[in-house]
C-alpha cells in the first residue's frame, strides 16, 4: 500500500510538470496540442544520453534541451508564421511519436543504471513538482512577467498598445513550456518507468493537456487534479491493491481515460461554467499579428 | 509582413487554385524526402538506394503491390475519415479507436451468429460479408459521433475527446482477445479466433473488394462537400461557426453528423484490415500497429488541403511508402519504426507548408512605385 501511495505521487509529478508547461503556455495565448510529442522525445533522447554516458545528469539536460527547442518550433509555427496552433501541436505530436519509435528501437528495453535515490522516501522529482507550482503560481499571480503573461494571453492587442511586445513574451511561454514538458518526459523515463518501450509515455501527454483544461488555469487546482489522476493511474495498473476481481485488467486500463472524458464533460456544462466561473485565456489559439 | 528590406516581400493569398495548391503539395513532400534522406544518411545508407528500394517494392513488385494496394484502401478510408470532420473544422483524430471499435463489431457479428469454432451452414457468406460490412461502419460512425455530439453541445476539445476514446477502444480490444476474452483465439496467442474460411470475401489481385467501396466513398464524398447544401454548410460551418449559425446552419447536428460518417469510414477500415485483406481474417496481435498507422489519414488529409480526390493519389503513395518504409528497414537492417519516422518527417514539413498555403514569396524591385506591377506586366 505504501508502495502504491509513493508510485501514485511519483505519476502525479510527471503530470503536474507537463501540465504546468501547457499551463504556461496556455496563459500566454499559445495552445500546444503536442505536450504527449515532447514528452516522448524528451524521455526517448533523455533515456538515450543517459544509457549511453552514464549519466543522469546529462539525461536530463538534454530532455529539457530538446524540449525547449520543441517548443522553440511550435513558437515559430504559431508565433511568427502566424499558422494554425492546433496544426503545428499536432505535427509535434506525429513528429515525436514517428522519430521516437525509430530512435529509440535500439536502446529498448531497461536503462541499467542504478535507480535515482529517493529523499525521506519519495522520488526527488516530488519536491522539484511542488516547488515549481509554487514557482509558477507565484510568477504568474503575483509578479509583472505574470501580469504581462495573463495579459499576452487575455488581450494581445490591448498588451502590445500597452508597451508589452505579444512576441516576446509568448516565446519565452512556449519555450519554458517545452522545458516543462520535455522534462516531465525524462522524470518519466529516467525515474518513473526506466524502460524504453514503443510509444511508451501511453497518453500521458494528453491528459496532462486534459489536465490544464480542469485546473481552469490555476496552478493550485493543477496539483488536485494531477494527485487524482496519478493515484487513478496506479489504480488502474494494481486493481487487486483496492478492489480485487471487480473488472478485467484491460478494462481497469480504460479508467483513467475514462474518467478524464468524463470530468472534462462535466467541466464543459453551463451548470459547471456559471458555477465555478471557469473561463479560458481570451486569446488561447489565436494568432497575433502585429499591425503595419 | 516583410523578410529582408525591400526585395522579398509575403502577400497573403486571397485565392488558392488546385494545382497551385497540389504543386506546393508536391514540393512539400520532395522536401520531406530530402530531409528523410538524412535518416538514411546517419543510418550510413545511400538514400537514393533506399528510396529505389521503397519504390521499387512497394508500386513494381508482385509481393509489394497488393500490399500497397490494401494499405492504400485503409489509408484512404481514414484520410477521408480525418477530412469531412476538417471541413467543418474539427479535428477527428479518433480513426485509431473508430478503426479498432469497428474491427471489435465485425468479430462481434461473428461471434453472435455462431461462427467461433464451428461453421453454420444455413447463412449464406454474402449476407454474413454485408453484415460485417454494416456492423464495423454503424458502430465506427456512433464511436465517432460521441466527440461530434459533445463537441456540438458543450463545445468540449475534440481533440482530447477523440484522444481518449482511441485510448479507451485500444484497452478494450486486448480485453476482447487476450486472456479470456471473449473473442479469444482457442490457442490463447493474444489475438482473436479465426473468420471461418468461407467468409472470406472473393479478391482482385490480392485486394478485397473494399477498394471498390473506398473509392467510392471517397467520390461521394467529394460530390457530398462540392455540390449539395449540406456540403456547403460543412464548408461555411468550417470557416465561422458563428456566422454559419448565423445562417441557419444547426451547431450540433453539423459535428454530430462529420463525426457520424467519419467514423462510419473509420470503422469500415477495421472490416477491411482483420476480415478481408488475404492473409490475416482475425485481429491480430499487432493491431495497434495498424491503428498507429491510421495517424497517417491526418497527414494525407492535410497534404490534400481537404479534397477527397486529391487524396486518392496521395493516400496511394502513401500507402506505398510506409510499406516500402517497412521493408527496407527488414532489408538494409535499419532500426524498427523506418514507417513512422517517415511520418513524423512528412508531417512537420507540412506544417511547415502550411504557410505557402497561406502566403506567397513575391520578389519586388525597390525603385518602382508600385511593387506589384511587375508581376501584372
Amino acid at each position: 500500500m505504501q508502495e502504491f501511495l509513493i508510485r501514485s505521487l511519483d505519476a502525479s509529478t510527471i503530470f503536474t510538470i507537463a501540465a504546468l508547461g501547457e499551463l504556461i503556455g496556455q496563459r500566454s495565448g499559445i495552445l500546444n496540442v503536442g505536450v504527449e510529442g515532447v514528452m516522448l522525445f524528451g524521455a526517448t533522447l533523455g533515456f538515450i544520453t543517459a544509457t549511453t554516458t552514464g549519466s543522469y545528469m546529462l539525461g536530463f539536460l538534454l530532455a529539457i534541451a530538446i524540449g525547449g527547442l520543441l517548443g522553440l518550433l511550435h513558437g515559430f509555427f504559431s508565433i511568427t508564421l502566424g499558422g494554425d496552433q492546433v496544426v503545428s501541436g499536432m505535427g509535434i505530436w506525429i513528429l515525436g511519436f514517428g522519430l521516437t519509435t525509430y530512435i529509440g528501437s535500439p536502446f529498448a528495453g531497461p536503462l541499467g543504471l542504478p535507480r535515482i535515490p529517493s529523499v525521506f522516501g519519495l522520488s526527488p522529482f516530488f519536491f522539484l513538482g511542488i516547488a515549481l507550482t509554487a514557482i509558477v503560481w507565484f510568477v504568474l499571480s503575483r509578479t509583472n512577467l505574470g501580469l504581462r503573461i495573463r495579459s499576452v494571453g487575455e488581450n494581445p492587442v490591448v498588451a502590445e498598445v500597452s508597451g508589452i511586445s505579444v512576441t516576446k513574451t509568448r516565446y519565452l511561454c512556449v519555450v519554458t513550456a517545452g522545458m516543462f514538458m520535455g522534462l516531465a518526459g525524462a522524470i518519466f523515463s529516467l525515474d518513473y518507468n526506466p524502460v524504453w518501450a514503443y510509444n511508451f509515455v501511453m497518453g500521458w501527454g494528453f491528459i496532462a493537456l486534459a489536465l490544464v483544461f480542469f485546473s481552469m488555469w490555476n496552478p493550485i487546482i493543477l496539483i488536485g487534479g494531477s494527485l487524482l489522476f496519478g493515484s487513478l493511474w496506479q489504480v488502474s495498473l494494481n486493481p487487486q491493491l483496492l478492489l480485487p476481481d471487480l473488472m478485467s485488467r484491460y478494462i481497469w486500463r480504460t479508467v483513467p481515460f475514462t474518467i478524464t472524458l468524463v470530468m472534462l464533460l462535466l467541466m464543459s456544462t453551463r451548470w459547471f461554467r456559471t458555477k465555478w466561473g471557469a473561463t479560458k485565456p481570451e486569446a488561447l489559439g489565436q494568432a497575433y499579428v502585429k499591425e503595419g | 509582413m516583410r523578410i529582408g528590406r525591400p526585395t522579398l516581400k509575403l502577400q497573403k493569398r486571397v485565392y488558392l487554385s488546385g494545382w497551385r495548391a497540389a504543386s506546393i503539395s508536391i514540393l512539400a513532400i520532395l522536401v520531406a524526402l530530402l530531409l528523410f534522406s538524412l535518416i538514411f544518411l546517419l543510418a550510413g545508407i545511400n538514400p537514393l538506394t533506399a528510396y529505389e528500394e521503397i519504390f521499387s517494392y512497394a508500386f513494381d513488385n508482385p509481393f509489394g503491390l497488393p500490399i500497397t494496394l490494401n494499405r492504400f484502401v485503409f489509408l484512404l478510408l481514414c484520410t477521408c475519415a480525418f477530412i469531412l470532420p476538417y471541413k467543418a473544422g474539427l479535428w477527428n483524430i479518433g480513426m485509431t479507436g473508430q478503426f479498432y471499435i469497428g474491427s471489435l463489431a465485425v468479430y462481434g457479428v461473428l461471434l453472435g451468429l455462431g461462427f467461433r469454432g464451428s461453421e453454420p451452414v444455413n447463412i449464406a457468406p454474402g449476407f454474413v460479408i454485408l453484415l460485417m460490412v454494416a456492423a464495423s461502419m454503424v458502430s465506427g460512425a456512433l464511436y465517432g459521433a460521441i466527440a461530434g455530439f459533445f463537441k456540438g453541445k458543450l463545445n468540449t476539445n475534440e481533440i482530447v475527446v477523440t484522444m481518449m476514446l482511441n485510448f479507451i477502444a485500444f484497452w478494450l480490444v486486448s480485453y476482447m482477445i487476450k486472456e479470456g476474452g471473449p473473442f479469444m483465439n482457442p490457442g490463447g496467442r493474444g489475438e482473436s479466433f479465426e473468420m471461418a474460411a468461407s467468409l472470406r470475401p472473393p479478391t482482385f489481385f490480392n485486394v478485397p473488394f473494399t477498394i471498390f467501396l473506398a473509392l467510392g466513398f471517397a467520390f461521394l464524398l467529394y460530390f457530398l462537400l462540392k455540390r449539395t447544401k449540406l456540403g456547403y454548410q460543412i464548408r461555411a460551418f468550417g470557416l465561422n461557426p458563428t456566422a454559419a449559425e448565423y445562417a441557419g446552419v444547426n451547431h450540433v447536428s453539423i459535428p454530430v453528423l462529420v463525426f457520424l460518417l467519419g467514423g462510419a469510414l473509420a470503422g469500415l477500415a477495421g472490416y477491411h484490415y482483420f476480415a478481408a485483406v488475404p492473409g490475416v481474417f482475425k485481429i491480430a496481435r499487432n493491431y495497434a500497429f495498424f491503428g498507429d498507422l491510421a495517424f497517417y489519414g491526418i497527414i494525407c488529409g492535410l497534404i490534400s488541403q481537404g479534397n477527397p480526390l486529391a487524396s486518392i493519389p496521395v493516400a496511394f503513395l502513401f500507402g506505398g511508402m510506409s510499406v516500402g518504409g517497412r521493408y527496407v528497414q527488414g532489408k538494409l537492417g535499419m532500426s524498427f519504426g523506418v514507417d513512422f519516422a517517415l511520418m513524423g518527417v512528412l508531417m512537420i514539413t507540412l506544417v511547415a507548408f502550411q504557410f505557402f498555403y497561406r502566403y506567397r514569396v513575391v520578389f519586388s524591385n525597390p525603385q518602382k512605385e508600385n511593387p506589384d506591377a511587375r508581376i501584372l506586366d
